[in-house]
This record gives structure tokens, sequence and C-alpha cells, in this order.
């Protein structure tokens, strides 16, 4: 009885007679058979509203020319004025330069090299030692930027720190690594590598992890090299994983580390250390130029955009899937 | 039915969201003549409590309940942003300076103007009229001011160091020199090693900082961030007397009587040179003198005199005396309109100011309780030893309440006694030094004016000239660099500056 009563209703839901109420009706049908998922949904999307999207109403100071005392809605609209001031100024070129030559040089360097050492960790034989080394590539991670700054000044002090002196007796030269603007690129990449490559390579050692064995057994058979497996298999094996890392580090580029920069910059290298996170900072913070400084960020935010698409567009293009 | 809780439970989560994120926009408090709320900043490791002997006696004495905001000096500009924006607004702000987001604000009408209305008050009607134009607004007074000493600048030195080499204390920049090449290279510890310098300079550059470069451009005559020539303002760095000054700085850097790490030593970390026996010689503000000292003092008690040296500002190489003076004043309290609506309720909180600045509540907020802290001893602030925990207490609480004090109209509290002979004598030649220079101080003529275009981009503008300064100190560019940035200072929005400020100047004569 019961059930050809549910025969019965369903058919008659099925037919929408007018679209509109019907596909209330029928969401609300969906809705009610995933109920719990979309319960689960929930904090998600609060947390996304609440912390992610109602913030950007915020943005619409970059179009104001934004006074506290006048709040939010109360300072007067200036349109695109202070876009165009900023791409008129003349440290727009020099701040844009720097942030994309920082953001490829962590591109390039860093994150191959994560690849590299989840590579040679997948490679060592030996449990104990892997899970050894592991941890102690881990442990640069969770130190703040302030010590590793404090650390490089240390080591690469004017006159007496080791690094300075190792290396200048070494080549015989007398190179003040912590204020030539030579310099200043290199420094900040060794210690992104040296900071975050371990917690990198998490992600491809789990990837690696689900490599098929039986291909490099039969590879083995084969007379496959170290080397050959390592390019023929592995790699191919984690492909998607790296696309889509490259994809979410792409979206991150422009994020160029406020902190690591800001403990890092001086009167002598500022003219290359000066990118959007800290012009942001300087301009914003504390000079109280809000407008002109959201207006700032949100014309990195727009580049981060593009950058995200077009790699994802790039990506899809060369037949590997995107990450949307 | 479920479905229907499901949807009223989202409904609701999506209403609180909403909530959360509008700005809260309540309703001021209404006004309440016998409570005052106050913005301060404190840089203590930690706040004054609320319910200490201190604030307990303040609020005795100004028969007002009294609630005190204690902000971090670190943040403090960012924080006084954002109060304005909320809606709970205190009725007395301490301003720390005419920030562009400061003059933003009072432009748009968010601080009562104060000009004419200070006189009515004994306590507000200041003595150094200067310094309150200085402290203004285009001539438009929006706080009242906290005063400070304005001649501060002191060379300070290895006292031991100069009696064995059988130098003298140095009088002009030429001396300054031969001091600190004599400290580098005549091994003045006596070690045997050549490991000293002569001064120390930390990572300091910004224009108009007060910092070693700005004093020693002013010594040499380049004036004070403004300087007047041939009937108008230019700013100092167009002076043939700051290159004068900058070629000077750059020959000692070269000789390497400055540290070779100038530009990014930790200003921290200044006294550690000097205290270590490796860089003798600091250009700074005088009250470091005692700082110093008390160095020397902890390390060995029994042997600290004479370890420091000091003197005033220096001649310049034309043999004139043109003392290094501040504005005179670190900010001031400000009375926001949002929370004091009507006259009427800014006469209250006016008169409490005045009560404030009183010979009694200055005394209570700069030396403390008496009989509990400090004994008066000749007219002076004598420390009560042993100290007591409750003195200590309020002796801590103090350093964050002297940041309410105005003293507008001089000093009301009592001097405080130092704590050994030696140190009351190097106090005294201390003030009198500072009067002394006082006589020969070279003031910004442009300390009131705020130019439109400054307030818009003067920071970024200006750090073109302090970078280049630096920068041919360290060697990166030649003179012709320096004088490159001048000219991009100029051509990036400078002429503007100049061109408003001059015209502000025209307008208040």
């Amino acid at each position: 009885m019961t059930t050809s009563t549910v025969d019965v209703k369903a058919p008659e839901q099925a037919p929408p007679p007018a679209p509109a109420p019907g596909r209330r009706r029928r969401f609300a049908v969906h809705f009610a058979h995933y109920k719990w998922l979309y319960l689960l949904l929930l904090p998600g999307v609060v947390y996304f509203a609440v912390f992610r999207y109602a913030p950007m109403y915020g943005v619409s100071i970059a179009f104001k020319d934004y006074v506290p005392f006048l709040g939010v809605n109360g300072s007067p609209w200036v349109g695109f004025q202070h876009f165009q001031d900023f791409f008129s100024n003349p440290d727009f070129g020099r701040l844009l330069g720097n942030t994309l030559i920082l953001a490829f040089l962590n591109l390039g360097i860093a994150f191959p090299l994560t690849i590299v050492l989840a590579l040679l960790l997948n490679e060592v034989r030996l449990s104990i030692l892997k899970r050894t080394v592991q941890t102690l590539v881990y442990i640069p991670h969770f130190l703040s930027w302030t010590i590793v700054a404090s650390l490089s000044f240390l080591l690469f002090a004017l006159d007496f720190g080791p690094l300075f002196l190792f290396i200048n007796s070494v080549l015989g030269t007398d190179i003040d690594f912590l204020s030539d603007p030579a310099w200043f690129r290199p420094l900040i990449v060794l210690q992104e590598i040296w900071k975050n490559t371990g917690w990198g390579t998490i992600i491809f050692l789990a990837a690696l992890a689900t490599v098929d064995q039986d291909q490099y057994e039969a590879a083995i058979i084969d007379g496959a090299g170290r080397f050959r497996r390592v390019w023929h298999i592995t790699l191919p094996g984690i492909r998607s994983t790296i696309i889509v890392m490259l994809i979410l580090a792409i979206g991150q580029m422009l994020n160029t580390g406020f902190e690591q920069i800001y403990l890092m910059t001086n009167a002598l290298n500022r003219s290359v250390a000066d990118v959007f996170d800290t012009y942001v900072y300087f301009v914003g913070i504390t000079q109280g130029a809000y407008s002109y400084s959201t207006a700032v960020g949100l014309f990195k935010s727009l580049v981060g955009i593009v950058l995200i698409f077009g790699t994802n567009w790039l990506a899809k293009r060369f037949n590997q899937s995107g990450l949307f | 039915m479920t479905r229907r809780k499901l949807s009223l439970a989202a409904a609701v989560v999506t209403a609180t969201a909403l909530t959360l994120t509008a700005c809260s926009g309540g309703e001021a408090p209404a006004a309440d003549t016998s409570k005052i709320s106050i913005m301060a900043p404190f840089l203590e490791a930690q706040p004054p409590s609320a319910d200490g002997a201190v604030q307990q006696k303040l609020e005795e004495l100004t028969g007002k309940d009294i609630g005190i905001t204690w902000t971090p000096n670190a943040s403090y500009e960012d924080k006084m942003n954002i109060t304005l924006a909320s809606s709970e607004i205190p009725q007395v702000m301490v301003v720390q300076s005419k920030s562009p987001g400061f003059v933003k604000n009072a432009e748009a009408g968010a601080f009562w103007d104060l000009t004419d209305k200070l006189d009515e008050y004994p306590n507000l009607k200041t003595t150094f009229p200067e310094v309150e134009q200085n402290a203004s607004i285009n001539g438009k007074v929006y706080g009242v001011f906290r005063a400070r000493n304005p001649i501060r600048a002191a060379v300070m030195f290895r006292q031991d160091w100069l009696d064995k080499l059988g130098l003298k204390a140095p009088e002009t920049t030429e001396d300054l020199y031969k001091v600190a090449k004599a400290f580098t290279e005549q091994d003045p510890d006596g070690n045997g090693q050549d490991d000293t310098w002569g001064i120390t300079i930390p990572k300091w550059g910004a224009l108009g900082s007060n910092s070693p470069y700005d004093i020693i451009e002013e010594w040499y005559g380049a004036g004070n961030r403004w300087t007047e020539k041939d009937g108008k303002l230019i700013p100092s760095f167009e002076t043939e007397e700051f290159l004068e000054a900058n070629r000077f700085v750059k020959k000692m850097v070269d000789e390497r009587l400055i540290n070779p790490d100038f530009a990014t030593f930790d200003g921290t970390k200044w006294n550690e040179p000097f205290f270590n026996g490796k860089g003798g010689i600091i250009v700074d503000v005088d009250s470091r003198v005692s700082v110093l000292i008390n160095l020397f003092k902890q390390a060995n008690p029994n042997d600290f005199e004479n370890k420091v040296g000091f003197v005033g500002n220096l001649k310049g190489p034309d043999g004139e005396l043109n003392a290094h003076p501040t504005d005179g004043y670190s900010g001031f309290l400000a009375v926001p309109k949002t929370s004091v609506r009507t006259e009427a309720e800014l006469k209250n909180v006016l008169e409490f100011l005045n009560t404030m600045n009183g010979k009694e509540v200055a005394a209570l907020l700069n030396n403390g309780i008496e009989g509990v802290n400090f004994t008066v001893e000749d007219g002076k602030a004598a420390t009560i030893k042993p100290e007591t925990a409750e003195g200590k207490a309020v002796s801590t609480d103090i350093k964050s309440y002297a940041q309410l004090g105005t003293n507008v109209t001089g000093n009301n509290f009592y001097p405080v006694k130092q704590a050994s002979d030696y140190e009351q004598q190097v106090f005294d030649k201390r003030v009198e030094v500072m009067a002394e220079d006082l006589k020969s101080a070279v003031y910004n003529p442009a300390a009131a004016f705020v130019s439109p275009t400054y307030v818009a981009k003067g920071a970024q503008l200006d750090n073109i000239v302090a970078d280049a300064r630096i920068k041919y100190l360290a060697g990166q560019i030649d003179e012709q660099g320096l004088k490159d940035a001048i000219k991009l200072w100029k051509a990036s929005g400078g002429d503007k500056v100049q061109e408003e400020i001059n015209k502000l100047w025209q307008d208040s004569k």
C-alpha cells in the first residue's frame, strides 16, 4: 500500500505544469533528500560569506576618498582616480617589476626544488633515515619570518657574520649581502627555499605513494635505471598533482610575502625590494592613504586572477586536466 | 516539518552573518558629565591596571569617572583611524602626530577646533604659543599639545677614551671628525687591536626625523626641514649646506669612522657598541646620556663615573652654532566631535583637561603619589628607597600616565632627584647645556603648515631623497646621483608641495 502511494505521487511531481513552482518543488525534494549534506556544507558557506565575501564590501573604498571619520558610506566617490594616480606614479613600473621578478624567481626555483626534494626523499630506501630527514626539513616551516630574518642578519652581518666571512674569504670579495641590491633577490629566494621547500614536499610525497608499484617492477625487468624510472614512471604518475599545485602556486605567486620582504628591506636595497605588499603597508597603514592602497591591492588581485585563469587555460590546452 | 525547521535555521544563520558583517552602527553614548573616556598610547610592556592606585587618585583629584583605553604605541596610528570609523569614540584622544590620517579626519570635521577656546582655561593657555602654532594645522589648533623640550640633540662619547687619548670634548663638527678619527685609529681601548670606530649610526633614514644625519645637516646650516632663502622657503636638502654636510658624513664613512653597517644596524641595539667599547660616539637626544650611564652603573656600581661624556650641539664649519630643535611637542590631546557633541559638553571636557594640567594632577601623572613612591626633598622628587611593592606599582604606572600630561604652561611637577650626586651633576649639566643651546635654535619655519600634496604623497616623496642620502653615504651613487634624486623629488610633486608651503607661509604673515 505504502509503496503504491509513493509511486502514484512521483509521476505527479515529474511533469511540471507551470515551470516556476515546479522547479521550486523539485528543488525542495532534492533539498530534503540531501539535507544532511547541505547541513555539512553550511559552516563552509557561512565562513566564506562572513570572512571572504562580506569584507569585499570594503573594496568599494578603492573608488572613494575614504576618511575614517566619514565612514565607508559617507566618504565621497572618486571613480578611478586612485588607479590613475597609481598607474601614472613613477613607482608603478618598479613595483610591478620587483613583484613579478620575485614571484617568478620563487616559482621557477623554489617550486621545482620542492618536487626534486620529494623525488629524492621517495628514493630513500631506509625508512628511518627518510623519516628523520622529512621531519628535519619540515622544521623551518614553523619558524616565523622574524626569526628567519634575524638568523640571516646574524649569518651575513657585515664584518663578523660567519657566512659573510666565509663566502668573502673564499671568493676574495667584499660583498655586503644585506645591503647590496644585487644580493637582495638571491637572499629572499634562498630564505624561501630554506623555509618552505621541506613543507611543500608533503603533497608530492602523498602523490608519489599512489604511483603503481607494478610499473616499477616491469621497468626493472626491462632494464630501466633509476633515472629512467623517475622520468618515465614517477613524474608522469604525479603529473596531475604537479599541474594542480602549479596553478595554486601561481594563484599565490603575487603574495610575495610581506613580512619576509619588509624585514629584509633597508634604504640601500629598497629599489629592488619594494613590492606591492610592502607598498600597500607603507602607503596605506603608515600614511593613512587607505583608498589608494586598497586600489593597489585590488590591482594586485586582478593580476592574480588573470594569472590563475591563464595557467588553467594553458594546462587545458596542453591536454592536461585543469583546476576548473 | 524538518524541512521547514531547516530552512528556518538557514535563515537565522544568514541573518546572523549579515548582522555580523554590517558595520556596528550603534548610538553614541549619552552625555554624562561625570564620565570621561580617553584613548592613549602606552610604551611599557603592559598597560596600567584600571583599578591601580594612580587611577584611583586621578579620579579622586579630577572628580570624574575616567575610562582610559590604553593602546600599544606601535599600532597606535592604525587603532586611532579604526576607532574614528567606529561608534565607540572616546571624548579625548591622544593624537601622536599630524599624520596624513589625522589631517584628513580633522579637515573632514572629526575634531573640535580649539583655536580660540583654550585661552579661557589658565592651565591650557600655553606659555609656548610658537609651539602651539607648530602643532596646529595651518593655524587651526585641534588639540592641547604635549610639550617636549625643544633642544634635545647632543653628542655623547666615551669620556674614558677621550681622557686616555688626551683629547678635548668636541665643540665643532671638525672636532667631531678629529675625535672620531682618533677613536678609530689610535686604539682608545688599549687592547692593541684595530677594532674600534668613531660614531655609531643605526638604520634610521627618514627625513626630518631628528636622525644623526638631520642633526649634522642642521649644524652645517642647512636648516630644519625648510629654510628661508631669497624670500622663499626651500626644503633644507636643496641648500648647498646639505650637500656639504653629507660630504662630511661620507668622508667619515669612507674612512670607516662610522660603523660600516649604518644602513642596516638595528636601532634597538644602539647602546651596545658604545657600552661594549666598539664605537665611542653617539649623536642623539640628550636623555640617552642617562640611559648610557645606567648601563655602566648596572655593570659596575663602583666604577661608572666618567665613562660617559657629552656636549650639546656643535658649531658648523663657519663657526656658527645652529642648534637643532624638535618642534617642541609630541602630539596633542584632541576632542572628537562625534563623542562630544555640544559646546556645553566641550566645556566639560576642557575643564577636565584644565584640571589635568594643574599642579596636583601633573605631579601625580609625572612623579606619582607622594609618600608612596616619592618624597619631596629640596623641591625635587626623590624615589623612596627601598621600593615597596606599592611604590613600585605606582612608579611603573606613571610611565604610562605621563602620556596624558600636556605641560603647556611649563612643567608643573617636581623635577626628579637623581640617584647619586654624580648623576645629579650630569643631569644639571644637561639642563644647563640645553638651555644654552636653545638660544641658537633654528626652528622649522614650516612646522605649522600642512600642504595637501604633502598629505597625499609626502612620505613617498621624502623617501626618494632619504634613500638617496643613504645610498650616497654608502657609495652606491655619487653626488650627482643625490642631486638627481632631489630633482626627482621636485618633479614627482615636490615642486607642488613647495608652492603650497610658500603660499601658506605668505598667508600666515
